[in-house]
């Protein structure tokens, strides 16, 4: 949500502002490599697999004996796995994302995770959402990304949050992002009535109240965006018709509405869509294999309907979770939580394959995963060579960027 | 390196501006109370009230209307039974060798029942609740049981917990709710819902599972970075040996499956059980802080100075964490009645609703209130995660604005304007009316702007649409009205 001080935290705020000349120089060198499509309508879709994903039954290391004599009863049988090598493949029950995987359009980068790993989910998954380890940060990078990316102002669907909350992710000091769980339910219904429309929309804008309150502003500021959006949305995008199937489930149906945003073609840079709980601290196959699977069918089905309309190439999907999980298995068939995990890109622009270095089981940071890869350079990579914006002054430094996007 | 701890209120720093007075601010205001500052402690005491409630506890001393609510006729009346399904019965029918005896296709059967019934007993139980926060005449001590809902957090339907688990750990929280706080926490930890919710029931001495005793440290006494990934480890050894039986709905502690070494848990030794975790926990400084700053932003303000943490602190170290007294002290306080504390939360969706039923006279709530909830993102019984609901501008976004706003507007109808006395004896004088809406509803807490274009729709002026007001389009336009008013923004406003 918008702020009226611009609250990015004072260390990155300084840099921002000592050396724009600097970090914009940076980024002119780091614009995007010819040969990548798109240029203006490129679109991110980040999917929180919220809980904390175990990397190790998702990106199987089926060639490591460790992983097998550490996890007895969780451990996936190296028959089952979907191999990408001798080393790794994917869980058995993601058939479709694997199927994506032999097509080239699917990266997996290993033990992602940032230094000092944090064990609560609330703390780690601000931590991923923020782009921001060592100090509370209020927005989120993809809000920092939204304020200064220079997109038109008038654009209400900038960035879309397709659910109910706005994640943390998406907050952002100059921008509105809204949250839309569903279409049909996304209307007022005294909008009907232009008159009481039309006073709900002033009464939205009268600021001289006899009482003053921390939240005010954000009330009114929401009450006059949600009027607007859900006045605007359904003009926008009615016209599109989905050319796949969906599976009937929250992430299917999430990621179809995504699909019908960006094929409406109406400035939208960011889509947000979580899928969860991938907490398995108990009975971890019947959970996670489900959760996966319902992920897996999805995203091709997304794809599917993406390419239909010719836009595959222009939306990236970037996977993250808050934390993977511990080596050991624990004694209720589950694990707790961890540390590293590998995540995906997926789509537009990706060269397929393995990135990062294979988990090394033996050489563990308390029977957690070491991580290898920083999120930011993954949040850098997106930034810069997808997005086309200076990642520096986003994330408050510089990171090495991957070459998983060409 | 310990990391700064995140703020309370996630979705942003909202600490009132102005200063606090931190000497004088536990201390009784002094009153008088006025309909202002009536409707704010019926707010934040309760889930508001109706104009007439409003104005008799406008007529009260402030320590006559706070004792009123703190000193409540506890009410502990069950709902109906079919309310608190479990399938713990059928289940135990069968028992475990019968069901293992059983094809995968005859216990698909059994768990859809189960499933079915769990369902609807689940609507059942949350309807129950709505109404007897709407209700109740011990508000005080629904409003504490919501508060320990989404702290002590569980969830309903998942793992396997019934209505009715889900239920018993509900009336724990009202037992309790102006109780011992110590004593609610050793309870709830080993509550079955609890057990089974954050895997204590499988936390077992040859495989410890480490769920709860982080949450529990985490998110619910002492909060991030208040303890080592060792004192994590060492409590969740120290809770070993709880077990549950889905068949009899029972849970006890099996000494074979508890680890009974030699721990070190918080700079404490020795052979440390669930209890002592419990007491060496309510014996850090950090403890009575924790909960000090989440009564506080509950109750009082967001993002509470240090200050003021540290008195209700003390005084919760003081009463040995009895809440009656604590709380009695907070809502007769000085910084309870402050310009800065009014007005100064948002109302989570279960106020919300059951205020808005209160305002208006309804005596009894419609079951669309259950999508309503959920789609404001207040499912009762089910949070959203172990955190429970953040919260503060969390509960705003615009598609949970669209969702209030179309429950406001599905409210106001006849129906509602024929339960609602005061509604039906609105003046017929436009000017009059708005004022009396804005007086009833907001406690005078709107524009002048607002409430000169509400007098304007009332009185059908500048538009040929609209006639004048009078007996005949009545319902329709005081209802719209209703619903223009209580669409500004000091109604989302606690």
């Amino acid at each position: 949500m918008k702020r009226s001080n611009f609250l990015l935290g004072t260390v990155s705020g300084l840099a921002v502002v000592a050396s724009t000349d600097h970090v914009f120089a940076q980024a002119l060198a780091q614009t995007p490599l010819p040969g990548l499509p798109g240029g203006q309508n490129r679109c991110l879709v980040l999917v929180n697999l919220n809980g904390g994903n175990d990397g190790l039954n998702c990106i199987v290391p089926h060639g490591i004996s460790d992983y097998y004599r550490v996890r007895p009863s969780l451990a996936i049988p190296a028959n089952d796995v979907l191999a990408i090598d001798a080393q790794v493949g994917f869980n058995p029950h993601m058939r479709s994302l694997k199927a994506m995987y032999d097509k080239g359009i699917v990266a997996v980068v290993q033990g992602v995770g940032y230094p000092n790993a944090d064990h609560s989910h609330f703390r780690s998954s601000e931590i991923w959402q923020t782009g921001v380890p060592d100090r509370y940060e209020h927005t989120g990078w993809l809000g920092r990304y939204l304020d200064e990316a220079g997109l038109p102002d008038g654009d209400l669907f900038k960035g879309v949050a397709v659910s109910q909350v706005l994640p943390e992710v998406l907050v952002a000091n100059r921008t509105d992002v809204p949250s839309i769980s569903n279409l049909g339910g996304y209307g007022l219904l005294a909008d009907r009535d232009p008159l009481a429309r039309s006073a709900y929309s002033q009464q939205s804008r009268d600021k001289r109240l006899p009482f003053t309150s921390p939240y005010l502003a954000h009330v009114m500021e929401i009450e006059d965006h949600a009027q607007r959006t859900s006045e605007e949305l359904p003009k926008l995008i009615s016209g599109y018709k989905a050319q796949a199937q969906y599976p009937a489930t929250p992430i299917g149906r999430s990621l179809a509405l995504a699909a019908q945003i960006v094929g409406s073609n109406i400035g939208t840079k960011v889509l947000y869509v979580s899928h969860g709980s991938f907490d398995t601290h108990v009975s971890q196959f019947a959970t996670q294999n489900n959760l996966l699977e319902q992920f897996s069918d999805a995203i091709s089905a997304f794809y599917q309907d993406l390419a239909a309309h010719g836009n595959d190439r222009r939306v990236l999907t970037l996977t993250f979770s808050e934390f993977g999980r511990r080596i050991e298995e624990n004694g209720a068939r589950g694990t707790d939580h961890g540390e590293a995990s590998p995540l995906f890109l997926i789509g537009g622009g990706v060269k397929g394959g393995v990135y990062g270095k294979l988990p090394d089981l033996s050489n563990t940071n308390m029977g957690n995963l070491a991580f290898s890869t920083d999120f930011r350079s993954v949040y850098a990579t997106v930034l810069e060579r997808w997005l086309g914006r200076p990642s520096e002054a986003v994330l408050g430094g510089s990171f090495a960027k991957l070459p998983v996007l060409g | 390196m310990a990391a700064p701890q995140s703020a309370v209120d996630f979705g942003g720093i909202r600490r009132p501006v102005g200063q606090l007075d931190a000497a004088t601010a536990l201390e009784p205001y002094p009153g008088p109370l006025n309909e202002r500052l009536a409707a704010h402690l019926l707010r934040r005491a309760g889930f508001g009230g109706s104009p007439d409630e409003i104005r008799r506890f406008a007529g009260m001393s402030v320590n006559g209307a706070v004792t009123a609510l703190v000193h409540y006729q506890s009410n502990m009346e069950p709902p109906p039974a079919d309310d608190t399904y479990s399938g713990a019965m059928l289940l135990s029918q069968y028992g475990p060798r019968g069901l293992r005896a059983m094809t995968d296709d005859q216990r698909k059967e059994i768990n859809k029942e189960i499933r079915a019934n769990e369902f609807r007993s689940l609507r059942a139980l949350q309807m129950w609740w709505v109404n007897r926060m709407l209700t109740t005449q011990a508000p005080l001590q629904e409003k504490m049981t919501l508060y320990f809902h989404g702290h002590f957090t569980t969830a309903a339907l998942l793992k396997g917990i019934s209505p009715a688990l889900a239920f018993n750990q509900n009336q724990l929280f009202r037992a309790y709710a102006l109780g011992n706080l110590r004593e609610l926490t050793r309870n709830v930890s080993k509550d079955p819902a609890m057990l089974v919710y954050l895997d204590n029931a499988t936390n077992l001495k040859s495989h410890p599972n480490e769920n709860y005793a982080r949450e529990l440290m985490e998110l619910f006494t002492l909060g991030v970075d208040n303890y080592s990934e060792e004192d994590v480890r060492n409590s969740a050894r120290a809770w070993t040996g709880w077990r549950y039986s889905r068949f009899t709905e029972q849970a006890g502690f099996d000494p074979t499956f508890h680890d009974d070494g030699v721990k070190t848990f918080l700079g404490q030794t020795g052979n440390l059980n669930g209890d002592d975790i419990v007491n060496i926990i309510f014996a850090q400084p950090q403890c009575a802080r924790f909960f000090a700053n989440s009564f506080l932003s509950a109750f009082v303000y967001n993002d509470p100075e240090p200050q003021l943490v540290d008195g209700v602190a003390n005084l919760l170290r003081r009463h040995n964490y009895e809440l009656a007294p604590v709380m009695g002290t907070i809502l007769r306080s000085n910084v309870f009645y402050s310009d800065r504390a009014y007005r100064s939360l948002v109302k989570s969706p279960a106020e919300f609703i059951v205020g808005t039923y209160k305002a208006l006279g309804v005596a009894q709530a419609d079951p669309a209130v259950i999508p309503a909830l959920r789609n404001m993102g207040q499912e009762l019984f089910y949070p959203p995660n172990v955190a429970g609901w953040p919260g503060g501008e969390n509960w705003l976004t615009s598609d949970t604005m669209i969702a209030r706003q179309n429950f406001l507007k599905r409210t106001v109808n006849s129906q509602t304007i024929a339960q609602s006395s005061w509604l039906r004896g609105m003046p017929l004088q436009s000017k009059n009316a708005a004022d009396a809406l804005v007086a009833s509803l907001l406690q005078g807490d709107a524009a002048p702007a607002s409430v000169f274009k509400l007098d304007g729709y009332l009185a059908g002026a500048g538009t040929s649409a609209l006639a004048a007001l009078s007996p005949e389009n009545y319902d329709e336009r005081v209802s719209g009205a209703a619903y223009l008013a209580m669409a500004m923004p000091a109604y989302q406003l606690s």
